[in-house]
């Protein structure tokens, strides 16, 4: 077809057959940060605070990939507004069915208001008007002339802002694809310490080495296909690094909650618009001891058996009259501070946001894990992100299991934005604490060598399979919601089979033409590596807790399960699993009536152990309102 | 797909919308200094390069992104 076909206001250009790469080949930085999301740039800027040279890596641009460019809301602890801290850790326990980690709590409840501060100061926080009081852009769907109007506030373009102001030098677009580990000893044979990263320029193709004394991967999670929900730049791509060094992943089998609309389940953009575009609401203070165990039901009822029961019985025909007004909402929902009608210093309003479609459907982000439960499992005791390899830190949602919220989300909105600052602050800081008493080491050229080639093979594959093809067939195994979100031995090990079969014989021949289709047969790979963990772990856990629901053991079984179950790397390839048993301080009260101790309740779990439900078929203890 | 073009003649060649796009849709054409969508097929529908484009020369499809699976719809 001639470019100069007379149609030009739809046809593209070709497309360019070569880029060039705009950065070297080769570099050395103390402290390595791969992702530049929420953890990854507190964890830069707090490296660089202490003293280190530190250099970002991102998939993308810092502050448009990722999860982060998302938040709609951003909580912090205040105790001077009277928030209560027993309420909240009451509140956290009971909500996250006692897989809440305290000590990483704590972390939140001590530190989120200085790190409120701190990203206040960064702009990332700043207020501005709604879209349905700023004008009639809300009445004329007029997305683009509310983004002028406020684009000065725009918090997207802080992270260049901020990383600029600290002078920390990034590579964009840049996906790293391994880590490189070297033996600590001369005569030790496992890799046990980090020395650099080794990734590629994806416009261009151009692999990238990094030699460095310590990293810190702030890769975030991923889900399979982005269908509702904006985390499709996150593939796992950390986990999958961490899987091959040997180190110890939990948490797969809790499923994420966010759900898209009847309207367009499939349209982010559709279902979200208002709420990407407007501030990041400030939220707190929503809970006191009176209400603390009811606000922890109605948060597990929300996020975990609404989301079973539109699962299993299916939702009404759209007529696309429905939308979602949350600023109408009360505290709990909104997630604002009790005393914001009556306390005029109080800035915590909750999330106001311009409505948007109505949210009722599972399977927004098939693959996604619950926030923060999932990730490399660094023990019960750090709160810096340090993992078995010397160097080598985790930090941020889906690849740092800190578990502050258990099994399932019950601290209210804006929690995970907040947190994961602090996550990446704390790694930061260890990490260049770290590389201050290394010196650098020379990447082994043999297996940079190797590496390289692993990289570059799918564009070698003469005969082999599209990764579009394998992204939508490995989405078409793990999204109908018998495998996510209502699970049984017999699903999860039909879906098992499927995925080993894609493990197998399918991602060695994923094909790429371009540099691009590098990145998605990488992606893919690391995908179907998480979708194996994620099937183990569910076939793991015989028992039904927080976000995951076995159909076939309907119940918590704290005898066996009030732990977190780790699975690592085997020599043949396989999972061998762990479990760690929750301290007794973080387990509630273990002899307390199952009916209490537990706020909601699954399906056929009355009946299994014997109980009968209250009225309305939930209960919780307190106020809900 | 959700990106589209509106009209190619109005895009000033800025390069936003290659820089922002976190699924790489994008390339950048040096010569005629016009940005390429380039793999619709990994767009995710999240709107960036849309409410950026300060020559208003990208669109935005109302169609869903494909179906959903997990949805039942």
């Amino acid at each position: 077809m001639k470019e100069t076909n007379k149609a030009p206001r739809i046809m593209e250009l070709p497309r360019p057959e070569k880029v060039t790469c705009p950065y070297e080949e080769s570099y050395q930085a103390d402290v390595v940060v791969i992702g530049c999301g929420f953890a990854g740039l507190n964890a830069a800027v707090s490296a660089k605070e202490a003293g280190q040279n530190v250099l970002v890596i991102d998939k993308g641009k810092p502050g448009y990939s990722g999860l982060s460019p998302w938040p709609s809301s951003f909580r912090w602890f205040d105790p001077e507004r009277g928030d209560d801290e027993e309420a909240f850790k009451e509140a956290m326990k009971r909500g996250g069915d006692y897989l809440c980690n305290l000590r990483w709590y704590e972390c939140w409840l001590k530190e989120s208001k200085g790190i409120y501060e701190r990203l206040t100061d960064w702009g990332i926080l700043a207020q501005y008007p709604k879209a349905a009081e700023a004008g009639d852009f809300y009445e004329r769907e007029d997305f683009v002339g509310y983004r002028e109007m406020f684009d000065k506030f725009d918090r997207h373009k802080k992270w260049i802002e901020v990383l600029k102001r600290y002078e920390i030098p990034h590579l964009e677009h840049t996906m790293v694809t391994d880590l490189i580990a070297g033996a600590a000893e001369s005569d030790a044979t496992e890799p046990s310490k980090i020395c650099g990263v080794i990734g590629f320029h994806v416009p261009s193709g151009q692999v990238i080495t990094v030699s460095a004394k310590a990293v810190v991967m702030a890769t975030g999670g991923g889900s399979y296909k982005p269908t509702g929900y904006p985390v499709g730049g996150d593939t796992f791509d950390g986990e999958y690094m961490a899987w091959e060094l040997g180190l110890p992943i939990t948490g797969k089998e809790f499923e994420d909650f966010h759900t898209t609309s009847n309207q367009a389940p499939g349209n982010v953009f559709l279902d979200n618009h208002w709420q990407y575009l407007e501030n990041i609401w400030l939220c707190g203070g929503d809970v006191d001891l009176e209400s603390a165990s009811g606000y922890a039901a109605a948060k597990g009822y929300a996020m975990v058996m609404k989301r079973v029961q539109n699962s299993v019985n299916g939702v009404p025909l759209a007529n696309g009259s429905e939308i979602q007004n949350v600023a109408t909402a009360n505290y709990t929902r909104r997630g604002g501070s009790k005393v914001y009608d009556t306390d005029p210093e109080e800035v915590r309003s909750g999330k106001m946001s311009t409505p948007v479609a109505a949210s009722t459907l599972a399977g927004a982000a098939t693959g996604m894990c619950c926030h923060l439960t999932s990730g490399v499992f660094c023990g019960l005791g750090e709160t810096d992100g340090k993992t078995e390899i010397a160097g080598l830190y985790v930090a941020g949602d889906g690849i740092h299991a800190t578990s502050p919220s258990g099994s399932a989300y019950p601290c209210g909105v804006g929690f995970t934005s907040c947190f994961t600052s602090i996550d990446g602050d704390h790694a930061g800081r260890a990490a260049a604490s770290y590389a201050a008493g290394q010196s650098f080491e020379a990447l082994p050229e043999e297996e940079v060598l190797q590496k390289k080639e692993e990289i570059l093979a799918p564009l070698n594959h003469e005969n082999g399979f599209d990764p579009n093809w394998a992204r939508d067939v490995l989405h078409s195994i793990m999204a109908p919601y018998w495998i996510t979100v209502v699970k049984s031995e017999e699903t999860l090990q039909a879906a098992l089979v499927q995925v080993e079969y894609m493990r197998d014989h399918v991602i060695p021949k994923l094909q790429a033409a371009t540099s691009h289709d590098l990145r998605l047969c990488l992606e893919m790979k690391h995908k179907v590596l998480s979708a194996e963990l994620k099937l183990r772990a569910g076939l793991e856990r015989k028992e039904s807790r927080g976000s995951t629901y076995r159909e076939d053991y309907p119940f918590r079984d704290d005898e066996n399960y009030l732990c977190y179950i780790t699975q690592r790397k085997a020599a043949d390839g396989e999972s061998t699993f762990n479990r760690v048993p929750v301290p007794d301080a973080w387990a509630g009260d273990r002899e307390e009536a199952y009916q209490s101790r537990y706020v909601f309740y699954f399906p056929g779990e009355p009946e299994k152990m014997g109980f009968r439900l209250p009225e309305r078929g939930r209960k919780g203890k307190g106020e809900r309102k | 797909m959700s990106v589209i073009r509106a009209d190619l003649n109005k895009c000033i060649g800025c390069q936003r919308c290659f820089k922002i796009c976190p699924m790489d849709v994008f390339r950048f054409d040096y010569v005629r200094q016009k940005s390429v969508i380039a793999y619709p097929e990994s767009c995710q529908s999240c709107g960036q390069c849309y409410l950026n484009c300060p020559a208003h020369s990208l669109g935005f499809t109302d169609g869903s992104y494909q179906q959903s699976v997990g949805t039942g719809r």
